[in-house]
């Protein structure tokens, strides 16, 4: 690359050496300084206001009154914050359900057949809906008067409609469904891309050592999609602890009989702006951002030190 | 040096942080759905003696913001050209009309918040908006300052609808009459007359009892979850707050009987769950309007809505008196318009919103869609004499004598929002998870007692 001193009118022959080592210092930066400039502005920035926010009292329409500790101490007592925690961990449960139905799919769909490339596309679908669409749809499933209770009281399984967004007990378990039927697909593309880079040899090399379909997928297709795996571990992890779209319709913005679908990041926002305890909501954030990033930290590094001893 | 892990970790905190983020992210107005901004009106159109100019020493070159709630688009060709009249008969002053919906309070609060709250708003008042601001001292005063010829054009009842420290914050704008939408279809097959649709809250039970043993069916009846105190305060005759305010008082035999009520209706399965503990009054709509429910409370402009989702159920539909609650009085249910405290043009502000609610504005309303000024005077119209066609119309002749009753005796609930999740956090444990009703609301009066 041509530094930009040497095409500057005046200038003749090399660059004196400081100067050129300051050029060369620089010009990486000047070129982060944009996207650095943005991610100050619109990461950086709201998190210092966030961490800020948490040891105040603030309602958004009146200026923050510092309090210190105080929200962190309510939290510790706060056992809707502890029951939205817990919602929230036993969410991480759709996590290994979507590894296993994405790569169960991917292998079926990495297949020569005709007509292919339409299911592929077909399973891609939710991914691409919008996930409060998604939600209202399957509101209407589990709706009293919804197909899913149409079905079981026509084929005899209930005698009558269940309302099922109503029980406290369902509502979780539906949520898990719906976060999992929605992102098989995105999933099972990353699964897929990773098969195909899987070389041909080694299921023929498989199959001539005897191995059946399962084996060869077992043996083969497994330990070459586990960089597919970590990746899709962590994220779908992630986007589990965050779960909100998935609860607010379902539930209508109530969270749910007796809280029973209470998340922390639905915690967080009825905090914030349905009571207006924007200071409260803020420390919320900051301890789900604890509890992620811990959670992040050890589950990249356990998996990365698998992979290695792998 | 370990570079991979510590990009790990920032890659994963900025996922973390930009995901929390996207949650409380929309700032004001995102959702604002129509914009009409007007055309600086010609002097020639001033009119001194224009009755409807009624504010004196508006602002010359006033720009005012104006925010309504879930107007557009149906009611886009009134509110602008209410807008034009307004501007010709205040010649000089612009609006500029935002129609913002499911998410108005979150950004009128990010507007106050980023200093763009706008000069005029409509704000509701049993949603208990106004009261809110108010207190928070982000509107104007105007018991002080709108001239007293003009509020007393108002229903007194609803001019002081949203009383704080003894002052209004709003104009009263347009409201429904609270009625009872009926199926008949299901009233026949249970045996039961129109007629005989109770008259008070305390007939219910017994009415879902018959219909579900007759028909299957389950009332739609719904909980106030964004506002318990004042269902309590009205169906249940429920002094929430002793009479100087220092305690709240919600634990009495009153309330225990008026909980006791729903435990009963639940316990028997003769009402949906879904309907009556959602937030969303369109869930419990769409319950009626889908033909499964009996009888539905609303006000009579949303039947235009069955009329348009379900004309074989319009077509069955009856209207009963709302039936009243143990209190013996009717809950005022009108629009508000409220003035920013510190707005730059206050007279022409204040005239905006004396103008949207002027008689003549509202009647003009009404004549569009089953709504009910807030003006006696606009009662004076023929129209509301009228023998009504439509069933969404059959309130209209008495739609002036029911307003007059309509009283406000909610108190000013400190730390409102947080007290009614207190009380809805009891409510369910009570119906939903069989505790006692008496000792899981004399737990709620300690916790809300424990926030004053």
């Amino acid at each position: 690359m041509v530094a930009l001193g040497r095409l500057l009118p005046g200038r003749r022959g090399r660059l004196a050496p400081t100067e050129a080592r300051h050029g060369s210092r620089l010009t990486p930066y000047l070129f982060l300084a944009p996207a650095l400039i943005l991610v100050a502005i619109f990461v950086f920035y709201p998190i210092a206001s966030v961490i800020y926010y948490s040891f105040t009292d603030y309602d958004i329409i009146t200026p923050a009154e510092w309090t210190g500790l105080d929200n962190y101490a309510r939290l510790l007592g706060d056992p809707t914050f502890w029951k939205a925690l817990t919602n929230s961990i036993i969410y991480l449960i759709a996590t290994p359900i979507l590894i296993v139905l994405s790569i169960t799919l991917a292998i079926v769909v990495n297949r020569q057949l005709r007509g292919i490339h339409i299911f592929r596309a077909l399973y891609y679908v939710p991914a691409v809906s919008g996930s409060i669409a998604i939600g209202i749809s399957w509101r209407w499933l589990f709706d009293r008067n919804g197909f899913i209770n149409s079905l079981l009281v026509s084929i005899g399984i209930l005698k009558e409609p269940v309302a099922w967004l109503a029980e406290p007990d369902f509502i979780l378990p539906i949520a898990i469904m719906l976060t999992v039927w929605a992102g098989i697909g995105y999933y099972a593309v990353i699964f897929l891309a990773g098969l195909q880079n899987v070389p041909e040899e080694l299921y023929d090399a498989a199959e001539i050592d005897g191995a059946n379909s399962f084996q060869k997928h077992w043996h083969v297709s497994l330990p070459a999609l586990r960089p597919q795996i970590v990746f899709v571990a962590v994220i779908s992890s992630l986007a589990a602890l965050k779960v909100f779209d998935e609860i607010y319709v379902l539930t209508n913005r109530t969270g749910g009989i007796l809280d029973a679908g209470v998340t922390v990041v639905f915690y967080l926002w009825r905090q914030a702006f349905v009571l207006s305890n924007a200071g409260y909501a803020s420390a919320i954030a900051i301890a789900l951002l604890v509890v992620t990033l811990a959670f992040s930290i050890v589950y990249v590094r356990t998996l990365e030190r698998r992979l290695e001893t792998d | 040096m370990h570079v991979r892990p510590i990009l790990s970790i920032l890659v994963l905190l900025a996922l973390v942080v930009t995901a929390c983020g996207n949650q409380g992210s929309s700032s004001a107005p995102s959702t604002a759905a129509s914009v009409a901004e007007s055309a600086a009106p010609s002097a020639s159109a001033a009119e001194s003696m224009n009755p409807e100019a009624v504010i004196h020493d508006v602002e010359e070159g006033a720009e005012l913001t104006f925010w309504t709630f879930y107007l557009s688009p149906t009611f886009d060709d009134y509110i602008k050209g209410t807008i034009d009249r307004f501007e010709a008969t205040y010649p000089g002053v612009t609006v500029k009309w935002e129609d913002h919906q499911a998410t108005f309070l979150d950004d009128y609060r990010n507007a106050i918040n980023a200093g763009t709250q706008p000069d005029v708003a409509n704000l509701s008042n049993n949603e208990g908006w106004v009261r809110e601001f108010a207190e928070a001292g982000r509107l104007l005063n105007l018991s002080e300052n709108l001239p007293q010829e003009v509020q007393d054009q108002y229903f007194p009842n609803l001019f002081m609808d949203s009383v704080v420290d003894g002052a209004s914050y709003q104009v009263p704008w347009y409201q429904a009459i609270p009625v009872e939408i009926v199926n008949t279809a299901i009233f026949d097959d249970a045996g039961v007359s129109v007629d005989d649709f109770p008259t008070s809250f305390d007939g219910i039970p017994d009415l879902c009892q018959t219909i579900k043993d007759a028909t299957g069916k389950l009332c739609d009846v719904r909980l106030t979850v964004n506002d318990y105190l004042a269902q309590m305060t009205y169906e249940g005759g429920v002094d929430v707050m002793n009479a100087d305010g220092t305690a709240f008082t919600f634990d009495s035999q009153d309330a225990v009987d008026w909980l006791q009520t729903y435990v009963d209706m639940v316990a028997a399965g003769t009402v949906d769950r879904s309907a009556l503990t959602t937030a969303d009054d369109r869930v419990a709509l769409e319950l009626f309007t889908s033909g499964q429910a009996p009888f539905y409370q609303t006000g009579p402009q949303l039947i235009r809505e069955v009329k348009d989702s379900n004309p074989d159920l319009y077509q069955q539909l009856a209207i009963a008196p709302f039936p009243v609650g143990r209190s013996g009085v009717i809950q005022p249910t009108s629009q508000g318009i409220a003035v920013k405290a510190d707005t730059q043009y206050p007279n022409a502000a204040m005239a905006l919103a004396a103008f949207f609610t002027n008689p003549i504005s509202q009647l003009e309303f009404a004549q569009q869609v089953a709504i009910y000024p807030s003006t006696p005077a606009a009662y004076d119209d023929p129209f509301f004499s009228e023998t009504p066609e439509l069933v969404e119309d059959s309130a209209r002749p008495l739609a002036h004598d029911l307003i007059e009753q309509e009283q406000n005796i909610l108190p000013s609930i400190p730390n409102k929002a947080d007290v009614n999740d207190i009380v809805r956090q009891a409510v369910e444990q009570a119906i939903f998870n069989g505790a006692d009703p008496q000792q899981v609301l004399s737990d709620a009066v300690a916790q809300a007692n424990a926030l004053l």
